[in-house]
């Protein structure tokens, strides 16, 4: 009788579990497409494929992607263009478009400030010479660059604090963490992330120099002439209780903890090859980072500081990850290779163990988390 | 006790009302309005405050120029602004708010013109003879600098039985006399003296270089005025107009007259041409012939590719005298195929690559058949660049090399020529890399553009000159090895250019043709119709192939176009005095562009023929989307987006009038 009503309970719990459905926005940078998926504890169901881009025969490379703190829009951002990249905004759950605008060169990763309400993307400039690039700061409802703020080489993983007053971003290639002040629009502070100084790409005035003229021949741009960043930060995460940041040392295979009271690097956390977006989970307990060159997705417990689950993903190249708001799952994009169809897979993060797994277009990307309904 | 509990609900709902006042915040700006001159400053105080005007001092107030407003107001972050050209704007403040409860208001600023300060007569001539009309240009400036174009004009001649001048800026001279032209704006006078001289001309004589042609054949048309000596007056102006009456009443006579006299028509007729000089006139008629250059074509053979788009492809003779193909594929896996075609009607795959890459975009093969170059964009490591490969022995193709030095951001396009390849990077610039040894690929230099936002779409290289498509930028000519400005590979020199209004170059094609001139053809590349959300109905473009006269390199003339209704250029081929265009939904069009060119090219009957690749088996099924042709012994080939690489013949040239005797 005992086991019989335990097993309704569980099946009653296992009912409810399932009942949430979650919902994801992911880009697929190959496919010029962003999918909306449904998850319903279960099993994914893909809502819409949409295109996006006006060029049938380019591929315009949506990279960036975000749902507003309402949960009525999303923006992405089309890294490509002739040869500025464009942010666009879209109605949630209609997915229709509103309006778009410039921004600098490879517009990446995005937030908006509650407390502002403004969006903060980076212009990655993924492409171009080793100079500094940027931080636009856009006014959503307006579709409208207000400002542009200059940063680290390649910056990447736009960041706001819990609180919204401040916008977090590293550069990848100078090795810095930045923070802006997201009501003055000028950067507050930066930090040198690399432990021992390399070439200080960040500090050199590169627009002096004319690197057209340079003899890249006799260089070894395979990094062993020039000497980028040792620790080639690639996504910066704070921590809900807004003392704390993450980064991702996509180029020393490691974690680092910044303590933002301090501003300083308070640890580092050896890890898989290759960690390159990190988010932590709103209750603050977990944080999911995505190992890109091992295609892993790695679990960290953060009161023990101890990596719990290192989680081999569907394929390989594994890129973004955005946690449900009820800190449940993650949700982990993967770029495949070539011809392979991108993919998201869900991560439960009370089991440690991949659910279920959504074939998208190919190279995905971006990812960002909508809502969890009933 | 009823007392008590009135008492109580009271306290509580004014209590209520007054925590709801306190939460109505807004943002209350000093002065209210806000009107200022061109180049004056003024400073916003800003504050926050509830419903009964309690500064709230922990809230900040942000301040930016609206859309509209940004070119044309600047504020910065203590509130001043600075006004920089008339009209009505917006500054937008906001209050941010850590709970979400931001304020956002907006402020309407304007922002006076300023004053009229200048209004400018140019081309006024030296010597006005009466009877004719000239083109004044007007110009009107205010204090700022700003050129007006919203103000009225008061014009007026201080006699204006000598000569008047309408708002167009057409002056006619009615006779002899001295007067004073004069506009006038806002109080600010712009004049000009005239000087009206008798007209020596007594008559005006009209001659041409033909008096018959097919449409689309140019007249060069010569008036000449003659005074009652019979000598020739070369000072009065000459304006050339014409009317047509067409053979056939579906069409309308229409064409193209230049006031140098070149004059071309679209329809077959009667066209007479009209030159007027003041009271002198003169015209004369030439009759217009179909063009009558159509020609059938046919299908030869067709290599399907229905399971991923198919993109550039370039056809070669092999080292065993035998044909071959190569082309890529677009948003797919990386792979590039190779094919047999010596046979065109029986088109093969021989082998292929497959590259770490989701798209190879274009694809070329050295003169001597043994190299072939692929581009690669979406490589899973982002590092991209070029892919060289020994084509040699077409049916064994290997990979030599890999090359990504600064090319990380994608190669969209490339070239190769004398053992160099030109790959773009990024679509920024075209770098210029030693292939002589394949296997140790180098770069020698790079060319780029120094215009704010400048971007690079493709790059042709023939006789030593490099033509690179710079949308916004337009056509450049570089010479890299041609001698014409001492360039070489190791040092582009830029010695021409062409940028046209719409912006869209996206290829570049030079012609010299028969006649001795030399063309650039620049095509477009647009999209304004947008995609198909699911993404498997057939696409469509737009845009069309400029023809950029170039003979004068420091004077290029954009003096024709071809235009496909509803469809658009892509890339394209010449050989001899014939045009082979893709133009994507439109198929391939083969095109007679012999002689002179000018006007519209597709209205004058210049298309010999066309033929749209439509496959029922395609990738996307019946969506012909043709990416480029290339004639190759007698034969066009063209590859298409949906559907794989196909082979068509035109129909021999007959000689006309000429009847078969039968034996």
């Amino acid at each position: 009788m005992k086991g019989i009503l335990v097993s309704f309970l569980l099946l009653l719990f296992c009912q409810y579990a399932h009942s949430q459905e979650y919902y994801v926005y992911v880009t697929a940078e190959s496919e010029d497409e962003v999918s909306l998926i449904k998850f319903d504890g279960v099993k994914t169901n893909i809502i819409e494929n949409k295109a996006v881009g006006v060029w049938p025969a380019e591929i315009e490379g949506p990279h960036g992607i975000t749902v507003d703190p309402s949960g009525k829009f999303w923006y992405l951002s089309l890294a490509h263009g002739n040869p500025y990249g464009t942010l666009y905004k879209f109605k949630t759950g209609s997915n229709e478009y509103v309006a778009k605008v410039e921004l600098g060169l490879f517009p990446a990763s995005m937030e908006i400030s509650k407390a502002t309400g403004l969006l903060y993307c980076v212009n990655f400039n993924l492409h171009g010479d080793m100079v500094p690039s940027s931080v636009s700061v856009v006014d959503p409802e307006e579709m409208i660059e207000i400002d542009r703020i200059t940063t680290g080489v390649m910056p990447h993983g736009s960041r706001i604090s819990p609180d919204g007053l401040y916008q977090y971003s590293v550069g990848m290639m100078s090795g810095e963490l930045f923070e802006i002040d997201a009501l003055g629009m000028k950067v507050s502070r930066k930090l040198i992330l690399d432990e021992e100084k390399g070439m200080d790409h960040g500090q050199m005035d590169h627009s002096q120099m004319d690197h057209s003229k340079m003899d890249h021949s006799k260089m070894n741009h395979g990094m062993k002439g020039m000497n980028h960043s040792k620790t080639k930060p690639t996504w910066v995460m704070p921590h809900p209780d807004g003392k704390r940041a993450y980064v991702a040392g996509n180029g020393s295979n490691e974690i680092l903890e910044i303590d933002l009271t301090t501003w300083t690097v308070s640890s580092r956390w050896p890890c898989e090859k290759g960690p390159y977006n990190i988010d932590v989970s709103p209750d603050g307990n977990l944080l999911v980072v995505s190992y890109k060159t091992a295609g892993k997705t790695g679990i960290w417990d953060l009161t023990s500081n101890e990596q719990v689950a290192v989680i081999k993903n569907s394929n390989k190249v594994t890129h973004g990850v955005a946690i449900s708001s009820d800190s449940k799952y993650a949700f982990v994009s993967v770029e495949g290779i070539g011809g392979d169809p991108g993919a998201m897979d869900v991560v439960d993060l009370t089991k440690n163990e991949i659910v279920t797994t959504a074939y998208l277009g190919k190279q995905a990307g971006g990812i960002a988390f909508w809502k969890v309904e009933k | 006790m009823k007392k008590l509990l009135f008492l109580t609900l009271y306290f509580v709902i004014m209590s209520s009302f007054k925590t709801f006042a306190q939460d109505e915040l807004s943002i209350r700006v000093t002065p209210p309005s806000l009107s200022l001159e061109i180049g004056e400053k003024a400073t916003l105080n800003a504050i926050v405050v509830d419903q009964n005007g309690r500064e709230q001092p922990d809230r900040k107030v942000l301040f930016y120029a609206g859309r509209q407003s940004r070119k044309a107001i600047t504020i910065d972050s203590t509130g001043q602004v600075t006004a920089l050209k008339g009209g009505n704007y917006q500054v937008i403040l906001i209050s941010p708010d850590t709970s979400g409860k931001r304020i956002r208001q907006y402020y309407p600023v304007l922002v006076k013109d300023a004053p009229i300060a200048k209004v400018e007569l140019l081309d006024v001539p030296e010597k006005i003879y009466a009877g004719t009309t000239s083109r004044i240009i007007i110009k009107v400036f205010d204090a700022a600098g700003f050129e007006r174009t919203n103000v009225d004009l008061n014009i007026k001649t201080d006699n204006e039985s000598v000569a008047k001048l309408d708002k167009y800026g057409n002056l006619t001279a009615l006779k002899p006399g001295s007067t004073t032209l004069r506009v006038e704006v806002e109080g600010i006078e712009g004049s000009s003296s005239l000087k009206i001289v008798k007209n020596p001309a007594v008559k005006l004589e009209l001659a041409s270089d033909m008096d018959a042609a097919r449409t689309g054949d140019v007249f060069h048309f010569k008036a000449r005025l003659l005074d009652k000596n019979g000598k020739e007056v070369t000072d009065a102006p000459v304006k050339f107009a014409f009317h047509g009456e067409s053979d056939n009443p579906e069409y309308t006579a229409s064409g193209v007259i230049k006031q140098d006299g070149r004059f071309v028509a679209d329809v077959p007729g009667l066209y007479t041409v009209i030159a007027t000089s003041g009271a002198n006139s003169a015209m004369k008629s030439v009759e217009i012939s179909q063009r009558n250059v159509s020609r059938k074509i046919e299908v030869i053979g067709h290599g399907s590719v229905s399971d991923k788009h198919t993109s550039d492809f370039w056809i070669w003779q092999g080292k065993d005298g035998k044909d071959y193909g190569v082309t890529g594929t677009w948003g797919a896996d990386g792979t590039a195929y190779f094919w047999d075609v010596t046979d065109p009607a029986n088109i093969f795959k021989i082998d292929s690559v497959q590259v770490d890459a989701r798209t190879v975009n274009d694809v070329k093969v050295s003169e001597d058949g043994n190299i072939c170059i692929i581009s690669r964009e979406g490589a899973s490591n982002r590092k991209n660049g070029i892919i060289i490969i020994d084509c040699k022995n077409p049916a064994d193709v290997k990979i030599v090399s890999t090359f990504t030095e600064n090319l990380t951001g994608g190669v969209h396009n490339l070239f190769i020529d004398k053992g160099y390849v030109y790959a773009l990077s990024a679509g920024r610039k075209y770098y210029i890399i030693d292939i002589k040894d394949p296997a140790n690929p180098f770069i020698v230099s790079d060319f780029e553009l120094e215009t704010p936002g400048h971007s690079i779409h493709d790059v042709w290289i023939e006789d030593g000159i490099a033509y690179s498509s710079n949308w916004a930028d337009g056509i450049q000519l570089v010479d890299i090895g041609n001698g014409i400005a001492g360039g070489s590979p190791k040092n582009p020199v830029q010695f021409a250019s062409y940028a046209y209004p719409s912006g869209a170059n996206h290829a570049s094609f030079p012609y010299n043709s028969s006649t001795g001139k030399f063309y650039v053809v620049g095509g477009d590349e647009k999209f304004p119709y947008g995609l198909d959300p699911e993404g498997d109905k057939p696409s469509r473009a737009a845009g069309f192939l400029h023809f950029i006269d170039f003979s004068e390199l420091n004077k290029p003339e954009e003096v024709a176009r071809f235009e496909i209704p509803m469809a658009g250029s892509h890339n394209y081929w010449i050989d001899g005095d014939i045009l082979y265009a893709a133009f994507y939904n439109g198929g391939v069009r083969v095109v007679d562009i012999s002689g002179e060119l000018l006007g519209d090219l597709y209205k004058q009957g210049r298309e010999i023929a066309w033929i749209i690749p439509e496959d029922p088996r395609g990738f996307v099924k019946n969506a012909p989307f043709t990416w480029g042709a290339q004639l190759h012994k007698g034969h066009i080939f063209y590859s298409d987006w949906n559907s794989g690489l196909w082979s068509a013949k035109l129909e021999p040239v007959k000689p006309k009038n000429t009847k078969l005797q039968s034996r």
